[in-house]
Order: C-alpha cells, then sequence, then structure tokens
C-alpha cells in the first residue's frame, strides 16, 4: 500500500472489483406503466365522432342554406318584378296624357301666356289672358263621323206622360187623351 | 403428422382437384374480369371520355341565362320615355298539356287576355310531336307568377314560364317617331335601333347542380356566374311634358286644317337641345302594329324634305346685311311682279308698284323685294351662306334616315336658280336644319348645331352625337343678326306683319312664315299643295328658345300666318312659362316698313 508502484495494481482491482459488481446484472422487473387508455380512446372517438356529426350538422345545414337561398331569391324576384310592375304603373299614371285629361276634366286649362307673381312685391309680370275654354287643347282626336247607314238618327218616341192627380181631378175624363201632351217631359 | 393430415384429407382433395389447377383456374378467371374492367376503362378514358364528361355534368346541372335588362330611354328630367320591365313567356308542353287543353286554354285565354282558339291550338301541339308552344310573350312577371300559380292549383301540368323582358312606353306617343319600338326580340327603329349597342347590354348565364326540381343548388358543387351587364341608359334632351304638349297642339292643327302631316322643333337658342321634336301623324310606340301607315313610324320631320319657302328669306337677308350689302331701312320699289329670264316672279299679294324698306320686305313677305336684295349676291356668296346656316347637310342628331335636303352647289347654280332659292323654293331642307338655321339669327349669329341626345352616344353607323359633341360656328356678325332679328319682329306686328296670330301676349317675338309649293311625290314639279310653316323665336331681344312649325298639305286656304303662326304662340308661350322666362320688357322693333 505504501509502495508507490503497487498503487496503481489496487487501484485495477478495485476498479475491476467494480466493474464486476456492476456486471452482475439482474433483468428489471418489467414495470407496466399502464397509463389509462380509457380517456384517450374516449377523446378520440368524441373528436371522431363529434367531426362526423359536425359534418353532417354542417352539410344540412349548407343545404338549409341553399333550400333558404332558393327561396329568398324567388321572394327578392317576386318583389322585384312587384315593384318594376308598380313602377310602370306609376309612369302609366304620370302619362302627360292621362294626367291633362284628368285636370281638363276638372275645368283646367293650359293658358295661352304664362303670367309670373313676384311672392315679395305681390306684382305681377306677363300680360293677363283669359284661359277660356278655347285654350284647352284636344286631347284625343274627335270620333271619327260615321257614314249615315251606319248611324242612322235615333228614333225618338214620345211617350205621354200620365196627367197628375190634380189634372185628372180637374179635368173631365173624357178629355184627358188631350191634356198631358202639354205636360209631357222634354 | 403431414402423412396423416394428407390421407385424411385425402377423399376430399379428389374431388376439389388439385390445388396449382385450382389456383390457376382463378387466377384465369380474376384475369378475365379484370380485362374486362381494362376494356371498359380503355371504352371510359380513351375512346370519347368528353361524351361521359358531359353526360355527366348535365345529370342534374341547370344553366339559366341571365337576361341582360335593356337600357332605359330617358328625357333631360330623367323620365323614362322607355323603360325594360322583367316579364316572362308562358310557354306549354303540348305532350303534357294536350289531354286537357279546353279547360286549360279557358283559364289561361281569361287570366291572360290572350285569344281562345290560339291559346287551344297552341296546348294541342301546332306540329306532330312538338314539346314547346308559345302561349303568351311578354306577361308581367307578377301577372304570369299568379297564372302559373292557379294552373298549378287546377292540376294541370306542362305550363312554365321563361324570362322575357318586356319594353314599355309609359307616355304611349310621345316622341314616339324619336324613340321607335321593339319588334318580337330586336328593335325595329328609332333610337331603340340607332343606338341599340349601348342599350342591349351582354347577356351572362349562371351554371350549377341542382336537384331534380331544377330549383335548389347544391351546395360546394360547381357553380359559375357570369353576369349580365346591363345596358346602359340612353338620355335625351327632349322634355317629355313639352313633347307631348307640341304633339298635341300640332295635331290639332293639322287635324283643323286637314293636313297630312305636320311637325313641331322647339330648340333651346344658346345650347342647341332639341326640347321637342314633334311628328304628326305619330303611333303609340306599345303597339307599334297598330299605326295606320309604316310611314308613321319613322321621323318624317328628319327623313322628308320640302321646300321652307320664305322662311328662308330671313336667312338671305341676314346674310346679305353681315356681307354689308344691304341693311333694314333699305329702300326698294317692288313692281307688281318681275320678269326674270325663264320665268314672271310674283308676290303672294297683288300689289302695285309699292315701296318697302328692307324690313318691309321681310314684314311682308315679298318675294320680288327678296330677290331684288339679293340681286347684290352672286349665287356662290348666297350659297356659301346658306350653307354655313347648315342646310344642304345632315344635322347629325341621331334620328334614322336623315335627309341631307337639296342645296344645289354655288358654281352650279343658275341666276334664277339663285332668285328662287333667295325666297325659299328650289332648295330643300329637313326641320332641324331649318330651326338650326333660325335659330342662328336667334343666337347672335352663332350656329350651334343642334342636338337631341344629352351627353354623347354612338349610332350604329358609329357617329358620335350628342351635345358633348356640339359644335358653334360664327356664321353671320352679332349686329347683323340683330338687325334681322328686329326686322323679324315686323312679321308679327298686327299692323304692318302677316302674322299677328304668332304673338305671345307679352312677349317681344321674332319670326317669319314661310307658304312654299309642294313638289309633286313623283318629282315631276309642284302639285298645288303647299308647305306653310313658321319658325321664330323668344324674347326677341335676349332669345331663349326658338321654334319651328311646318304643316304639310293644308286642305284648308291659309299661310304660314295662319295655320303654323298659333301652332308657334302655343308652343312658344307654353315653353317660356315651363321653363320661368319673364317678358324682357323690350322696346318693339320701330323698323319703317315703307316709305
Amino acid at each position: 500500500m505504501s509502495s508507490p508502484a503497487l498503487q496503481p495494481r489496487t487501484r485495477v482491482t478495485r476498479i475491476a472489483q467494480e466493474a464486476v459488481d456492476k456486471a452482475r446484472l439482474t433483468v428489471v422487473p418489467r414495470v407496466r406503466t399502464r397509463a389509462p387508455r380509457v380517456p384517450f380512446m374516449t377523446l378520440v372517438s368524441l373528436v371522431l365522432v363529434g367531426g362526423i356529426v359536425g359534418l353532417l350538422l354542417f352539410n344540412t345545414s349548407m343545404q338549409q342554406a341553399s333550400f333558404t337561398a332558393s327561396a329568398l331569391e324567388a321572394e327578392a324576384d317576386t318583389l322585384a318584378a312587384r315593384e318594376q310592375t308598380l313602377r310602370m304603373e306609376l309612369d302609366e299614371l304620370r302619362n302627360p296624357q292621362r294626367v291633362a285629361t284628368e285636370a281638363q276634366a276638372m275645368g283646367m286649362v293650359i293658358p295661352s301666356a304664362p303670367v309670373f307673381l313676384d311672392l315679395e312685391t305681390g306684382k305681377t309680370t306677363g300680360v293677363r289672358t283669359p284661359a277660356t275654354r278655347e285654350n284647352a287643347i284636344q286631347l284625343q282626336p274627335p270620333a271619327p263621323i260615321m257614314p249615315a247607314a251606319l248611324a242612322p238618327d235615333p228614333i225618338v218616341v214620345e211617350v205621354p206622360a200620365a196627367p197628375t192627380v190634380e189634372e185628372q181631378a180637374a179635368t173631365d175624363p173624357g178629355a184627358t187623351g188631350a191634356e198631358p201632351r202639354k205636360n209631357r217631359n222634354r | 403428422m403431414p402423412s396423416t393430415r394428407a390421407t385424411g384429407s385425402g377423399k376430399r382433395g379428389a374431388s376439389r382437384g388439385a390445388p396449382m389447377l385450382r389456383l390457376r383456374i382463378g387466377f384465369v378467371l380474376i384475369a378475365m374480369v379484370l380485362s374486362f374492367f381494362g376494356a371498359r376503362l380503355v371504352q371510359l378514358q380513351g375512346v370519347d371520355p368528353r361524351s361521359y364528361a358531359v353526360r355527366a355534368a348535365a345529370e342534374g346541372a341547370a344553366r339559366v341565362p341571365l337576361e341582360a335588362e335593356r337600357g332605359d330611354i330617358l328625357d333631360r328630367n330623367g323620365v323614362p320615355l322607355a323603360d325594360s320591365v322583367k316579364g316572362k313567356m308562358v310557354v306549354a308542353n303540348p305532350v303534357l298539356t294536350a289531354d286537357r287543353a279546353p279547360e286549360l286554354a279557358r283559364l289561361l285565354s281569361e287570366r291572360l287576355s290572350v285569344d281562345y282558339f290560339k291559346t287551344l291550338t297552341a296546348l294541342r301541339g301546332r306540329k306532330e310531336g312538338s314539346q314547346f308552344e308559345y302561349i303568351a310573350r311578354r306577361v308581367p312577371s307578377t301577372l304570369a307568377g299568379d297564372t302559373l300559380t292557379e294552373v298549378d292549383a287546377a292540376g294541370f301540368e306542362g305550363i312554365s314560364l321563361r324570362d322575357d323582358p318586356i319594353r314599355s312606353y309609359p307616355s304611349g306617343d310621345v316622341a314616339a317617331n324619336l324613340l321607335g319600338y321593339m319588334g318580337t326580340d330586336e328593335p325595329l327603329g328609332g333610337f331603340e335601333r340607332t343606338f341599340d349597342e349601348q342599350l342591349a347590354g351582354v347577356d351572362g348565364e349562371a351554371t350549377w347542380q341542382s336537384t331534380s326540381g331544377k330549383s335548389v343548388r347544391i351546395p360546394l358543387r360547381e357553380s359559375t356566374l357570369k353576369a349580365a351587364k346591363n345596358g346602359a341608359p340612353l338620355r335625351t334632351t327632349i322634355d317629355r311634358d313639352l313633347q307631348w304638349f307640341t304633339q298635341k297642339v300640332l295635331a290639332q292643327s293639322v287635324r283643323q286644317y286637314r293636313a297630312v302631316s305636320g311637325a313641331a322643333i322647339v330648340m333651346d337658342t344658346r345650347t342647341g337641345e332639341i326640347l321637342a321634336l314633334a311628328d304628326v301623324p305619330t303611333f303609340d310606340a306599345n303597339a307599334p302594329t297598330e299605326a295606320k301607315s309604316e310611314d308613321d313610324l319613322g321621323s318624317r320631320a328628319m327623313s322628308d324634305t320640302y321646300e321652307p319657302g320664305s322662311v328662308e328669306k330671313v336667312l338671305t337677308a341676314a346674310a346679305l346685311i353681315d356681307a354689308g350689302k344691304a341693311f333694314p331701312r333699305q329702300r326698294f320699289k317692288v313692281p307688281p311682279n318681275l320678269a326674270r329670264q325663264d320665268r314672271v316672279i310674283g308676290d303672294w299679294f297683288d300689289h302695285g308698284n309699292i315701296r318697302l324698306t328692307l324690313a318691309g320686305i321681310i314684314a311682308k313677305s315679298s318675294n320680288i323685294g327678296t330677290v331684288l336684295a339679293a340681286d347684290a349676291f352672286s349665287p356662290v356668296e348666297l350659297v356659301g351662306y346658306l350653307q354655313r346656316f347648315g342646310l344642304g347637310q345632315r344635322t347629325d342628331i341621331g334620328v334614322r334616315g336623315e335627309t341631307p335636303g337639296i342645296l344645289t352647289p354655288g358654281e352650279a347654280m343658275t341666276s334664277q336658280t339663285k332668285d328662287r332659292v333667295a325666297f325659299g323654293q328650289s332648295l330643300s331642307v329637313n326641320v332641324a336644319q331649318m330651326a338650326a338655321a333660325v335659330n342662328t339669327i336667334a343666337n347672335g349669329g352663332v350656329r350651334v348645331s343642334p342636338s337631341l341626345i344629352a351627353g354623347s352616344a354612338v349610332t350604329d353607323d358609329g357617329v358620335t352625337v350628342g351635345t358633348d359633341v356640339a359644335t358653334r360656328t360664327r356664321v353671320v356678325s352679332k349686329q347683323a343678326a340683330r338687325a334681322t332679328a328686329r326686322m323679324m319682329e315686323k312679321v308679327v306686328d298686327p299692323e304692318d306683319g302677316v302674322a299677328p296670330a304668332a304673338q305671345v301676349p307679352g312677349y317681344l317675338v321674332a319670326g317669319k312664315t314661310g307658304t312654299a309649293q309642294r313638289v309633286a311625290s313623283d318629282g315631276t314639279g309642284y302639285d298645288g299643295s303647299t308647305s306653310v310653316s313658321f319658325g321664330g323665336f323668344a324674347p326677341a331681344d335676349d332669345a331663349r328658345f326658338t321654334v319651328y312649325v311646318v304643316v304639310h298639305a293644308p286642305k284648308v286656304d291659309g299661310g304660314g300666318g295662319s295655320i303654323a303662326g298659333p301652332v308657334f304662340s302655343r308652343i312658344m308661350g307654353y315653353v317660356l312659362g315651363r321653363y320661368g322666362v319673364e317678358p324682357t320688357n323690350g322696346t318693339p322693333s320701330r323698323l319703317p316698313v315703307e316709305w
């Protein structure tokens, strides 16, 4: 031990001893770490089922949306058509011919010359010309005159009016034949 | 062990045959099946892959044409003169409808106001095996939809709807001669045809995969959309209400004087915009087939030429004054008639030797006086001025079939022709030309080219027309135009003039009458009828509007002053009021007419 030359030997043996100690291997007991499988499987199943159900729902909702879109499109079309029809009716109501016909029926005429009224001074400029029936313009061409054969004169039948009570009382029953002619309604 | 097994299965092995044999038979069978598959694959992919792809795509594919909406034609205030409405065509499949045709025809004819018997024929099929028949076209969508609902509710089959836009002219005959009209599928006249490219737009198309009903799209499947490009609206310078009024007043006059036709035009003096261009007779643009004559469908105002008569005298007078060859107070001795080489020129009124100033010649509309005054001009000089006034060339306002009129070139013009041209015969014009020429005097001697389209538009001939391309050219000096206007005021003077009926109460009006002989339709000379006209502007000292009226071949005796004058007065009075032009309170012309 004291001799330094021996020191390595002893060390070697000691090392060998350790190596021998180490070399004595034993089988490590197999530790079966049983991670609980249930949550994982549940998770996977859930993801799978969720995915499938989700996809199904998504598809269903898409289809539903498509139905809704079609219905709304049809409704939009109908409403657009309705709007256009109404606008067309409005334009026809605004037709100057119609407006003028109504106005003329109310007794309005388009004046032959304008007169201006200044609202601030209350004075008028322009020559005041009366708007008469002659100023009214012919809105419709007069109806064509039909030949006499097609438009015969109306046959006028004069119906003697029945004598009133007083007349009947006043006059002799024999004279009633001549009396009503005087009172005939024209 | 193996031996015992072999012996154990010996009996069965014999009945099944050797395994190798079985294997081979199996392989052969598999090879046969696979080769069938292979052959089918080659057939599908190699021989004709397209047709199968097309068939696959067609299965459940919906293809819907998207109709472009036709652009509106608007007046100057944006009021539609022509607009498009969504409509439907009602079509039948006779294979499905033939059995119950009478009941269905009755329902359809009642709802859609179509002929029962025609509907019945269509429902039974006009041809054997027909699967497509029109029942009604251009039915408003709402009516068509309601009818279809009713048809379905009654349990009928085989009726369907398709898009079929309706062109509607809400004001009927207002400006119909300019707008034109639509045929079944294409425009047949007027602006509709001239500016079809702009108005029509481009149809689009949508395709998608659909359910069997072809109505509901299958999501996430192939679908394409090529949107329709709607037509652009066409804005005109027409004022709808004024146009209507002009038409009515003119029509009344044409009826009253039993004339063949008439035309009237209202122009904004400063911009040259045509506010109204009326033609009589006209037609209802919604029912062009009901027009009395095919000629009524176009614009006679632009396509027919006529000799302008005395209205042209103001152009001659303005030109003479501008050239320094005459002045309003210039004195002329006017003889009863004037013998020129080949014929005698007379006046419309009998007179002896009278002394008229140039103003008097215009006011009394003396042919002889005008000829005497125009003697200061050579034919080349006179024609040069008239050309600058715009006669003899198209106005290019965008109306189809416009005539350029006839104006003999100055170099080729004889002195006799020049004499007649000086008072408005032996040359012919259209209405817009003449109105623009008179408007030149109203506008201080500057000719503004007339326009009917606001902004600009390209015709089917490739010509750009509209207010954007309007030109302004000075024809006569401001002084000459003013002097001519002063002379024209005398025309409506109750004492000195020939057309007091053309006055508008409260306003200074300048104008000129015209009564011209009409050339016979076969071109063999004058036929004895006349074209009477009146052109003028107001207020005379600050003109805002030029109105020109012409009535062709009235059967009642009368001249420009008595027939066209009142029409002018009515239209001018209306337009001045409508645009709020107050009287100018200017002093009336005091030019002497005689000396």
